[in-house]
């Protein structure tokens, strides 16, 4: 009924520029790489290294949102169509794709990844762990938690980092001093408070929002203190009330009113390349408030079961994450802070970081990242989080009693973990 | 057809032939309807049907997607008692009844004495005039949603800027609008301004298109009546109420029926504006939305296909609801 | 009648604001496409154009290197959608307007029925027959689907049964005209102003379409334009220069063929086009 010539009539006169048909099969084999922003900028600066020591692998990058990247993936793990050969899987996310049983298990034959896995920072491979001993990915990047802060703005309220880091109360008093001496406000948000606080003093083998047996652990003095910490921070009016990665995030964290932030150790190139370039040497790298180590984020590759090319897939893998040059150029070029331990353990982490004004801090974030616990991720974690944060929202917006918003929120917790 | 067609030769007297093409024709008449409505139901079935059923499979199973097709376990009905016994869901319902409602109503409301004005006195610039409140409806959602983001920042937005310079708006000492203004920037993710931010945004997208299709129905008013009702000595007013609104309402009837069955499908707008969370306290999540968040996010397929057959059945009721009250009876 | 009275004004001041309101997103948008950053996040935000459009570009082509791509494959989707549209819409709207036959009325209902089915009922199992066709990141797998809407033929079949007399079909059977003949000689030439509607919203809504494309292209230079700019959202720096300006590109093919055909249109609605 229609006609396919006319088809192609109406697409040349659209011009030349569409390819329509499908890319042309070649002789070599080609690599899909489905990753995300930022992360994808790895790949994307590996593949012409990558293709100097293997000629006969082309390389193809999908990138998609954060979000929709994962959404691809889970619809593609569903379908078992449009399957990468090695899936680019972010923190949020890998509790729930290592345990769905989708992907390969690395310490399996060919892989045999158990040997390699002590070659990463500790707390990491524990996350890819699915259950029943499985390994579905291998971590390419972690995110040690820090402080950053503005140097100059200290100086002018008269507060030092010690202030800040000691405990709570005194980081309490040293907002309130700053915000009254130059009108910045020391934290972005009540909220990094909780994040902190709930990731502090965990166990090996722990999670935040459930431990190791699958059990719910958000009614407890861990979560307590942080909503009351949070709070008190809200009342003490030293907060700007802004979410991570807004605009008025950024440009708040550009101009200096907002004084500090906590995040994993990433933040620094971020901060650096576009938040706030322009502050170059004012910045500071801290350790944590209150002595507490906890990790932001992170990155691991993964092969899907179907994929095609898993013996190329797993080659480019192990170049990605355990190549010490790889990994420091990684570290270097996008500030992504390598899992891989003879990485970090590499003179170059002794060297200054012009942007925090001379700095020695990979250094820093090298011993926090030895001290981080073998965190536990749960598939329910992202749903948790949510309602963790819309509990505090009760807390800090219509002064809900603490105990009763925790209790509540447990229930809700259990309901939606229901499987 | 051949033994027609072999029928049909020249000897054949042409009284005879006539009847022959009728009867053809009769026998045209009968499969010609099924044949030009036949694409509909073969894209429908590969295209339509078979996701449906397929869901309607899931939304009686568990199932972890990222498992692959043989990870499913029957549950009965397990997925809708959780999703009709779910606050979350029951909160997204609300909110997307509010939304419904609140886009909703202003966009008649609204679209209807506008279209009858530019109707009756707009001559030449009428087409510049429809054409300005329809551009909305032509624009990408996602861009323009990603727009409105930054329009509705708290700090740097224009919306707040154009508030509070209202609300702050001096004459000696007293602020003469600061009851009905912002005098302060107004912090829109919010939960209690969420939904107003968005509803705004849908209002703005498809008013110009309601316009536009009342508009189309008063061409189709005879002049006439007006002429006559001129000559009774009606006023506009009383022409608008009396003549234009009662012969508008099978469009009402075809434009608010669009209008809920878009409004309670709403999703693009509070994905891309709320930034795919539904915002804090899941103020700006919809039922469609919900859906879409049990699914990928918490990797629940089965429940998610239970909330889309439960709201299916929503909306079917309240189409229902509203072909007994605008729908004509035949 | 004739004179401007005092509430004539007061309408036309009403009618004017509301067309600004209308028109400012799309104004701002613009101006932010030709402004940096750091210059859209400032107190007050521009109001006029700045010199940064060429350079939003460069950002916006960094990013999403086959933009132009991407914006020639949405226009060819959205063409392709909308032919099919214009032709599997109007046959059936045609049969449902102007013939009688067994099970029309329950047919009708049936196809009206699948407007209220929400969105994402199918994406699993669209995505899994698009992979089991090979259909993924395949143009095709955009416009068969979307192919012929149960809103094009509501439309249709309201525009033919309003426009077209049964006795003009009655003479042209009579003629001995064969039914499909009859379409395409009596039918099409009468309806083009209801082509001209249903074309737009077509054309508009599958340009415009974000969910669609979202399961089934992965591969960026496959993208339709939306899944592009959303692309930009990723994770937390968002260049709103660059997207404003990636938005106008992609806003404008629009208006122009907006601008282009609205005289047609409103026009053509003007001869009485979609009664109720």
């Amino acid at each position: 009924m229609f006609n396919k010539k006319k088809l192609g009539t109406v697409a040349l006169a659209l011009g030349t520029t569409l390819a329509l048909t499908a890319t042309s099969a070649w002789a070599k084999t080609t690599l899909t790489v489905a990753s995300f922003p930022s992360f994808d900028l790895a790949v994307q600066s590996a593949i012409p290294l990558y293709k100097k020591i293997n000629p006969d692998v082309e390389i193809k990058l999908v990138s998609l949102a954060y979000g929709d990247h994962h959404n691809a993936m889970t619809t593609a793990l569903a379908t078992g169509g449009n399957l990468p050969d090695v899936m680019g899987i972010e923190y949020g996310y890998i509790g729930r794709f290592a345990s769905s049983g989708g992907l390969e298990d690395l310490r399996a034959a060919p892989y045999s990844a158990e040997q390699y896995e002590k070659l990463f920072s500790k707390f990491t491979v524990p996350l890819a762990t699915g259950g029943s001993g499985t390994l579905a990915a291998i971590p390419a990047d972690i995110g040690p938690g820090a402080l950053f802060f503005r140097e100059d703005i200290f100086t002018k309220a008269g507060v030092t980092e010690e202030d800040l880091i000691k405990d709570w109360d005194s980081f309490i008093a040293a907002g309130k001093k700053i915000k009254e001496t130059t009108g910045s406000y020391l934290v972005a948000s009540a909220v990094d408070i909780k994040d902190v606080v709930i990731r502090s003093g965990l166990k090996d083998g722990e999670g935040i929002y459930f431990d190791a047996e699958g059990n719910i652990t958000v009614n407890n003095d861990r979560f307590k203190e942080a909503f009351r910490l949070a709070k008190a921070v809200r009342e003490a009016g030293i907060d700007a009330q802004v979410g991570a990665w807004s605009s008025e995030w950024t440009e708040g964290l550009r101009r200096g009113t907002i004084a500090s932030q906590m995040m994993g150790a990433w933040l620094g190139g971020h901060l650096a390349n576009w938040i706030a370039p322009e502050s170059k040497g004012l910045w500071r790298s801290a350790a944590l408030p209150g002595g507490t180590y906890a990790s932001w984020g992170g990155s691991f590759y993964a092969i899907p079961k179907k994929a095609k090319n898993k013996a190329e897939a797993w080659e480019f893998i192990k170049f990605m994450t355990m190549d010490k040059e790889m990994q420091i150029a990684a570290f270097r070029d996008l500030d992504a802070f390598p899992a891989l331990v003879e990485a970090q353990n590499d003179d170059f982490i002794n060297q200054p970081i012009p942007y925090l004004g001379g700095q020695v801090a990979r250094v820093e974030w090298k011993n926090s990242a030895d001290r981080i616990p073998a965190m536990d991720v749960h598939k329910h974690d992202p749903v948790a989080e949510q309602i963790i944060n819309d509990a505090l929202e009760g807390v800090l917006e219509r002064d809900e009693n603490i105990d009763a918003a925790l209790a509540e929120a447990e229930k809700q917790i259990k309901r939606r973990a229901r499987r | 057809m051949s033994s027609v067609e072999s029928a049909v030769r020249p000897p054949v007297a042409k009284i005879k032939k006539r009847t022959l093409k009728q009867r053809l024709h009769a026998s045209g008449y009968k499969w010609a309807p099924y044949l030009f409505i036949s694409p509909f139901f073969a894209i429908f079935t590969v295209f339509g049907l078979f996701p449906l059923l397929f869901s309607l499979f899931l939304s009686f199973h568990y199932w972890e997607p990222a498992a692959g097709l043989s990870a499913m376990e029957w549950v009965g009905i397990e997925n809708y008692t959780f999703a009709l016994t779910d606050d979350w869901f029951q909160t997204s319902v609300y909110n997307t009844l509010w939304l419904a409602l609140a886009a909703g109503i202003p966009q008649h409301v609204i679209a209807i004495p506008l279209a009858y004005f530019l109707h009756t006195s707009f001559k030449r610039s009428r087409n510049t005039v429809i054409g300005m409140y329809f551009m909305p409806f032509i624009t990408s959602t996602v861009a323009i949603s990603l727009v409105f983001t930054t329009l509705f920042s708290r700090d740097f937005g224009m919306i707040n800027m154009l508030f509070t310079s209202a609300g702050n708006w001096t004459i000696g000492d007293i602020q003469p609008l600061a009851w009905l203004f912002p005098t302060e920037n107004i912090d829109w993710n919010r939960p209690e301004y969420t939904k107003t931010m968005i509803a705004f945004v849908v209002f703005w997208r498809f008013v110009g298109w309601n316009t536009v299709l009342y508009l189309s129905a008063m061409q189709t008013i005879p002049k006439d009546l007006y002429e006559a009702a001129t000559v009774d000595g009606a006023k506009r007013w009383q022409q608008f109420w009396y003549i234009t609104v009662p012969m508008l309402k099978p469009m009402m009837f075809f434009a608010v029926t669009l209008t809920i069955i878009g409004n309670l499908q709403l999703f693009e707008e509070p994905f891309i504006i709320t930034g795919g969370t539904g915002g804090l306290e899941q103020a700006g999540k919809t039922a469609a939305m919900h859906m879409y968040i049990t699914a990928f996010v918490e990797g629940d397929f089965g429940t998610a296909s239970a909330i889309s057959w439960i709201l299916f059945a929503l909306i079917a009721f309240l189409t229902w609801g509203n072909n007994k009250l605008l729908g004509e009876k035949k | 009648m004739n004179k401007l009275t005092k509430s004539h004004l007061i309408a036309y001041f009403i009618v004017g604001m509301g067309s600004i309101i209308m028109l400012a997103p799309f104004y701002f948008m613009f101006i932010f496409a030709s402004h940096t950053n750091s210059s859209i996040l400032s107190v007050p935000p521009p109001m006029w154009f700045g010199g940064e459009f060429i350079n939003n570009v460069g950002i916006l082509l960094d990013a999403l290197p086959y933009f132009w791509h991407n914006i020639g494959l949405s226009f060819y989707v959205a063409l392709i959608t909308t032919i099919l549209n214009l032709f599997f819409c109007s046959l059936a709207g045609y049969a449902f307007a102007l013939f009688e036959f067994k099970g029309r009325n329950v047919m009708f209902i049936l196809i009206m029925g699948t407007m209220l089915l929400p969105p994402f009922l199918g994406m699993i199992p669209t995505a899994l027959i698009m992979s089991k066709l090979e259909w993924m990141n395949q143009p095709r797998a955009l416009y068969i689907p979307m192919a012929c809407g149960a809103m094009g033929i509501f439309m249709m079949r309201q525009f033919i049964s309003s426009a077209i007399p049964k006795e003009l079909i009655e003479a042209a059977r009579m003629d001995g005209c064969n039914e499909f003949a009859i379409y395409w000689r009596v039918v099409v030439p009468l309806i083009t102003p209801a082509f001209g509607t249903l074309g737009l919203i077509t054309f508009i809504g599958q340009w415009n379409n974000f969910m669609g494309p979202l399961v089934v292209m992965n591969d960026m230079k496959m993208f339709t334009v939306p899944l592009a700019l959303r692309a930009l959202q990723g994770t937390g720096q968002v260049p709103w220069g660059a997207i404003c300006a990636g938005a106008a590109i992609a806003v404008v093919p629009l208006m122009i063929l907006f601008v282009m055909t609205s005289r047609k249109l409103i026009d053509g609605l003007t001869a009485g086009a979609v009664k109720g």
